[in-house]
């Protein structure tokens, strides 16, 4: 079936009154799941399961599909208001989403972020239709060499995380590395840095260590202020409420940029939305003109990493509807729902089922606007949650954290952690270390390792394997140029100061 | 042998506690929702397997109340069997156990609790494998693969779950029966390990009929053998390890039911019922079918005898491998 | 806390972990059967964390970093042990009891509003809290 008459059959059954409505209902499920820190897509589809089997199997996919883009949503409305990341992938947004928010263009920084989704959210969709078996095809020549050489460019971006101190960075990703490596070892069983706790034997989530250092950690360093009340500063007019055209005109790129990365990241089995978000972050930055912006809120700092984390989505759908591999963890539940369902996803999936694959195509484009449509004009509406006075705000911000965490584990000893981690993070913020290189480390260690340790397996002990084969070989280059980047910054100021 | 005796005690007192008090403790039902313990997250193996399994009690009317699922991932395990036996004398807990509960407690130490400081309940599937290469590999068989690896001893590349995985004792016996050699590449996700097969990067695996049902269909995978005892209705032309040639045990993968510690006698004779029952019903059959598993049920007394023997053949395996054991 | 030079005793924290992970790398193994072991990764970066913080060590002794202005982290400190005591509260008396202190206390203690605003506060999200999360979402409250 080609695609013309694909899309146009899958409009038909999207636009049905029962599909549009099960679209509603589960972009806007997702967008409220996004927003709370903890509770994610996976879960929250996995509850929704027994009730699908009421529904046709093509409305069910369409409500779990806008779930899971929902969410993407969803999540930035917390990490920029309250510097509280609602999704794992929304961390990046939390680093000039919330800067933005302090200096007051927290509608601005909503706006972008949903218009940023939108655009990216629209073109995962079109690059799922358009390119999906054959993509699928050249995602699988990745294996664990280029996924290490991946995920060490993602780690080179610490260099451009660095801020003032580049061993300040350097130190916090290695404390992130380790982070990643508490746990046991899949390949030996052997248990690490666990102390004997048996709660540790999976490791520490990632979500526990970025709601503490991120909004605990935030919270504990405005205790130290003197009460003066008032709140973080209200956007005033409506310039501050929405984006407004120069804003857009400079996220012309971080538009691309997001989509783009993110999609093709997300097609990769295994590479989530949080690498997505962090690679599209970095590249914004390198090839910004005001690189010294990021991190104080610079619009396109919210943009990129927002659009990579939804475009994502469609790029993860593609090894699922294609040859019927998770890429992630929201994919792996999506397809134990079809094989409830009983259908089984693999590579003769679309051919088979044409109604059910352009059916859900279509409803993605139609959910994507639903969302912008959702989102836009409750913007004013979200920013005006920052007029609470920081008596009450702080407090909620505690509670959402510490519900958000319980949530997600159901065990109290993850609630000690964030705690713990809120303290550690406050302490970061004091001693003048990046939180961004700590949250990297602990995102990319755990896979980087596992990666370069099935690379050697692979190669039966030899390094060389990772510069024979070309994909891996031009990343590792590309990580080695950036991290030469700082070098070259150096030596221009040195040559521009002897020219003086 | 205990458990026999324990249980034709519980049935007697049972018996007699009907006799005495028809009021009390006649015979137990669950009074609200049940808690379903799984070890992996939503959409994992067990989480798949406790969704279908509360679908068929619902439909089947086999329950009074609904079954929920709980995911408690963590530890291979170690988690929610913990979880369970901190749950002491619940009645409405139940827990779905797979090999890795068996294993873990062997190669972990803080995997305390073994399935026999739980309650067994039953031994519900077998879920047996297939030896799978790319369609395009030059293997038409699976001595075809052994001989290449016994030419290059170390270069073939096999995928797979971790160390202790069923793919890895396959690999272990195999290795050890035929003296060939190949190396072992752990991957944590199915699809990961699909990814690598069908991308060229390792050249063999042991993976779930279910899971290469489609892939064969395509075209792009090829099963050399299958690990079964009796050839599977899905693959009627595929020799089995025996046939083969290869005389090492079908190492199954299990997967079965166990509840809290401490709970009361009729409770567990309760949910052997249940369980019973379910495995004969027909859309439990069919369930079987569709997902290529063996109906390998056993009853709570069956099921500690296999764990037995099970633990201590995997204790012999591993320590050939070379797996560190701390129990 | 007066401390003379955060980056000294940061590094030296630092350089302490780097020790015991190094440490503790070693003692796994370094190659396993069939490719790199568990101490291989861990070795590695606890000796570039080593290093580095050395390095940091070094170069705040050799520099003179602003000083660290300390005054205010009384107050974090204190919210932090208000924050482990309601973490342990929750386990005894559940959350909305240990949260509603923890809020009064925030409220009243460190922004000194009057009493009856930090109750009202406390309860109000207290309940706030207890009614849209397990009641309206079904989502359990430690």
């Amino acid at each position: 079936m080609d695609i013309l008459s694909g899309l146009l059959h899958g409009f038909a059954v999207a636009l049905e009154p029962a599909n549009l409505f099960w679209c509603f209902v589960g972009v806007v499920l997702g967008t409220v799941v996004g927003v709370m820190p903890g509770l994610g897509p996976p879960a929250t589809i996995a509850m929704l399961l027994p009730l699908t089997f009421l529904m046709n199997p093509a409305g069910a996919m369409i409500m779990l599909a806008g779930i899971y883009y929902g969410a993407k949503y969803g999540g930035s409305t917390t990490s920029i208001l309250l510097n509280v990341p609602g999704e794992s992938a929304s961390v990046v947004t939390c680093l000039d989403g919330y800067a933005m928010a302090r200096k007051g263009r927290a509608g601005a920084a909503l706006g972008i972020a949903a218009i940023a989704s939108f655009i990216a959210g629209t073109v995962g969709v079109v690059g799922l239709m358009l390119v999906a078996p054959p993509l699928a095809k050249v995602a699988l020549a990745f294996s664990a060499p280029e996924y290490f050489s991946l995920m060490a460019l993602g780690l080179a971006m610490v260099v451009l995380l660095a801020g003032r101190s580049m061993l300040k960075a350097l130190l916090a990703m290695l404390v992130g590395l380790w982070i990643s490596g508490i746990g046991t070892d899949p390949f030996s069983t052997t248990s690490r840095f666990t102390f004997g706790r048996l709660e540790l034997l999976s490791g520490i989530d990632f979500v526990v260590v970025a709601i503490g250092v991120f909004a605990l950690g935030e919270v504990l360093a405005c205790m130290e202020g003197r009460a003066e009340g008032g709140a973080l500063p209200v956007p005033k007019g409506l310039r501050n409420l929405l984006p407004t055209l120069q804003d857009l005109k400079d996220c012309r790129f971080a538009f691309l940029n997001g989509s783009v990365l993110g999609f093709l990241i997300g097609v990769l089995p295994g590479a989530g939305s949080t690498i997505a978000s962090f690679i599209s972050y970095g590249v914004e930055k390198a090839v910004s003109r005001r690189p010294h912006e990021f991190g104080k809120g610079a619009v396109e700092g919210v943009a990129a990493p927002e659009g990579a984390n939804n475009s994502e989505t469609g790029g993860a759908l593609v090894p699922l509807l294609t040859l019927g591999i998770p890429g992630s963890g929201t994919t792996a539940v999506l397809l134990a729902a079809l094989v409830l369902w009983g259908f089984r996803p693999g590579p003769l999936f679309i051919s088979e089922n044409p109604s059910l694959f352009w059916g859900l195509v279509a409803s993605m484009y139609i959910g994507n606007v639903m969302l912008l449509v959702l989102n836009l004009p409750l913007v004013p509406l979200f920013a005006q949650v920052l007029r609470t006075p920081d008596y009450v705000l702080y407090p909620l911000i505690i509670g959402i954290s510490i519900v958000g965490v319980y949530s997600a584990s159901g065990s109290l000893f993850d609630v000690s952690l964030v705690v713990a981690f809120g303290v550690l993070g406050y302490l970061m913020r004091r001693l003048d270390y990046p939180a961004a290189p700590l949250i990297l480390g602990l995102v990319l260690g755990g896979g980087m390792e596992r990666a370069l340790r099935q690379s050697l397996m692979m190669s039966q002990g030899d390094l060389a394997i990772l510069v024979t084969r070309p994909i891996c070989a031009a990343m590792l280059a590309l990580a080695v140029l950036i991290l030469l980047v700082p070098l070259f910054n150096k030596l221009n100021a040195w040559r521009l100061q002897a020219l003086e | 042998m205990k458990m026999r005796i324990v249980f034709a005690g519980a049935a007697a007192l049972a018996a007699l506690g009907g006799l005495h008090s028809p009021a009390q403790g006649q015979g137990f039902k669950p009074t609200r929702t049940v808690e379903a313990v799984v070890h992996t997250g939503p959409g994992g193996g067990s989480d798949v397997l406790a969704r279908a399994v509360a679908l068929v009690l619902e439909k089947e009317k086999l329950l009074p109340v609904r079954m929920q699922v709980v995911n408690k991932p963590g530890g291979g395990g170690a988690v929610a069997a913990a979880y369970l036996a901190e749950k002491k004398g619940d009645p409405n807990t139940i827990g779905f156990f797979t090999g890795v509960w068996l294993t873990g407690p062997l190669t972990s130490a803080e995997a305390k609790v073994t399935l026999r400081d739980l309650t067994p309940i039953a031994r519900l599937v077998l879920e047996p494998a297939v030896i799978a290469v790319k369609a395009d590999a030059p293997y038409k068989s699976l001595p075809d693969f052994i001989a290449a690896a016994k030419k290059s001893p170390g270069q073939l590349r096999q995928s797979g779950g971790s160390v202790t995985s069923r793919d890895n004792i396959v690999r272990q016996l195999l290795q050890k029966s035929t003296g060939a050699q190949w190396a072992y590449i752990s991957f944590p996700g199915g699809g990961e390990r699909i990814a690598a097969l069908l991308g060229g990067h390792v050249n063999m695996m042991v993976i779930e009929p279910a899971e290469a049902g489609e892939h064969i269909r395509a075209g792009s995978m090829r099963v050399l053998a299958q690990v079964t005892d009796k050839r599977l209705p899905g693959f009627p032309n595929v020799p089995t390890l025996k046939e083969a040639g290869f005389d090492i045990p079908a190492v199954p993968q299990v997967r079965g039911v166990v509840a809290p510690p401490g709970i009361p006698k009729e409770n567990v004779a309760y949910w052997e019922d249940v369980f019973h029952k379910l495995t004969q019903t027909a859309s439990w059959k069919k369930f079987l079918a569709d997902n290529q598993f063996e109906d390998g049920y056993q009853n709570a007394a069956e099921l500690t005898k296999f764990y037995d023997e099970f633990t201590g053949r995997m204790r012999g395996i591993l320590q050939e491998a070379g797996v560190k054991l701390v129990r | 806390m007066r401390v003379r030079n955060a980056d000294l005793w940061s590094g030296l924290a630092l350089a302490v972990l780097a020790a015991y992970i190094v440490v503790q790398a070693s003692g796994w193994d370094y190659t396993g059967p069939d490719g790199p072991g568990a101490g291989f990764f861990p070795l590695w970066y606890g000796i570039a964390m080593l290093v580095l913080s050395a390095a940091l060590v070094a170069s705040s002794l050799l520099r003179q970093p602003e000083a660290v202005d300390w005054r205010g982290a009384g107050r974090a400190a204190a919210v932090s042990a208000a924050l482990a005591v309601a973490v342990a509260l929750f386990k005894l008396v559940g959350f909305a009891i240990g949260f509603a202190a923890l809020a009064f206390f925030i409220v009243s203690v460190m922004y000194r509003r009057p009493w009856p605003l930090a109750a009202a506060v406390a309860v109000g999200l207290a309940g706030g809290f207890y009614l849209v999360f397990p009641l309206l979402l079904g989502v359990n409250l430690p």
